[in-house]
């Protein structure tokens, strides 16, 4: 039995994660009787100091999937932390981790999924120092608002694309053959949805400022404006 | 002129220390008064993703360590240099969190770049300069390359280099650069 890895790098703390929801749609394509699945929260295991047992878990991996959001255009600062101490502790343990497989699955706020592609480099690379092989990765263009209006009609294909997606990283993870793949790119970048994406997200900022009793225009703010 | 000079204190190697002397001394010679922050995990959480810095407390970060002081000498710079270790081809952690959370120095809405991309639009009319530079002991072509566009492909107003123990390299590529504050999109 493969036992594969998912881990969910979402910072976030009393909200639910789009990138462990994402993390639970590729769980659900793996069949019980054929991958042994373990789920590590990388902020559950920094704040609980529980990170070495984390490491302990991914040493033992034959497949690792790596979801997040993406941070500043790469990976975010909490996900940077968690892979450069797992290289240090995958270089003094010694490892041998030559059939590992490495996915990432990567959602952003913008629309446009290709942003995503320079952190799923990252990921890659991070396979390359483990010696690892990174398999592919899936971008998502507008994750948030993906997982929030996933039975809305004008979503329907960008979903039928994601669970597609999903399927595909299921087949790869049976199958035997070590090597990368291309990626697939999942978002809702045409002119319309665009619109209403900005549209419903530009609201949405002024509507959570208001519940905290702040006004449009305080979203403005300088509070560093310099004097000059 | 303000310069602010922000490192790693976990990767304070024998290049790092080449660089900083490096940078230092040419901050000192075209006048700056220059201000050194070694960022380090303990003084430095990560952002965590809450988005009080734009809709409860609008251009301040809501945590309360030290990148309550890097946001605002930030701002208040007409120069920063980050000297960045490269690993996997970006930031380490502790300059990643920095630069995650200096969030709050942009507007939350959405707008589209003459080129088509989505982008945050700037809280200020200008910013300092940026300039990421680089550094490591054996890193690939293939990793430079990555640092190269994880810094700069979706960003204007930002210089990136890469130091490999060529000071004259550096030296010259700082001194092409416009050193002051810049304005438009981030």
């Amino acid at each position: 039995m493969k036992n594969v890895v998912f881990v969910s790098a979402s910072p976030k703390i009393n909200e639910k994660s789009v990138s462990t929801h994402f993390l639970q749609m590729a769980g659900s394509e793996l069949d019980e009787t054929e991958f042994n699945k373990t789920f590590v929260d990388v902020r559950k295991s920094i704040s609980s100091h529980s990170v070495s047992e984390a490491f302990e878990t991914l040493a033992k991996a034959d497949a690792i999937i790596i979801s997040f959001p993406l941070y500043v255009f790469c990976l975010p600062g909490i996900l940077t932390r968690f892979l450069q101490d797992y290289y240090n502790y995958h270089t003094k343990s010694g490892i041998a981790t030559n059939h590992l497989k490495v996915y990432a699955i990567v959602n952003c706020g913008f629309p446009e999924p290709e942003i995503n592609l320079e952190a799923v480099r990252v990921i890659k690379s991070f396979s390359q120092h483990i010696n690892a092989t990174f398999q592919f990765g899936i971008l998502i263009g507008g994750g948030p608002m993906m997982f929030a209006a996933k039975d809305a009609p004008f979503m329907k294909k960008a979903v039928q694309k994601l669970k597609g997606a999903f399927s595909s990283l299921a087949t790869d993870l049976k199958d035997n053959n070590v090597a990368e793949l291309d990626s697939i790119k999942i978002g809702f970048d045409f002119p319309f949805a665009r619109r209403l994406y900005f549209f419903m997200g530009n609201r949405g900022w002024i509507s959570m400022a208001r519940k905290n009793g702040l006004q449009k225009k305080d979203l403005y703010k300088q509070p560093y404006r310099l004097k000059e | 002129m303000k310069a602010l000079l922000i490192s790693d204190r976990e990767y304070l190697t024998k290049t790092y220390h080449a660089l900083n002397d490096l940078t230092s001394s040419f901050l000192q010679h075209k006048g700056f008064d220059t201000e050194i922050l070694e960022l380090e995990a303990e003084n430095l959480t990560f952002c965590k993703g809450c988005f009080g810095c734009w809709i409860k407390k609008p251009g301040e970060c809501v945590i309360n360590d030290q990148m309550t002081q890097v946001n605002r000498n930030y701002m208040n710079s007409d120069l920063v240099i980050y000297l960045s270790p490269i690993i996997f081809g970006q930031f380490s952690s502790n300059i990643k969190n920095s630069i995650d959370r200096r969030i709050p120095n942009i507007l939350p809405f959405f707008e589209t770049r003459p080129d088509g991309s989505t982008v945050h639009p700037p809280r200020y009319e200008n910013y300092p300069q940026q300039i990421i530079i680089g550094y490591g002991d054996m890193v690939s072509a293939e990793d430079q390359q990555l640092f190269m566009d994880v810094t700069k492909k979706h960003r204007t107003n930002i210089e990136v280099l890469i130091y490999q123990a060529s000071a004259d390299y550096i030296l010259e590529a700082l001194a092409k650069i416009e050193l002051g504050r810049v304005g438009g999109m981030i």
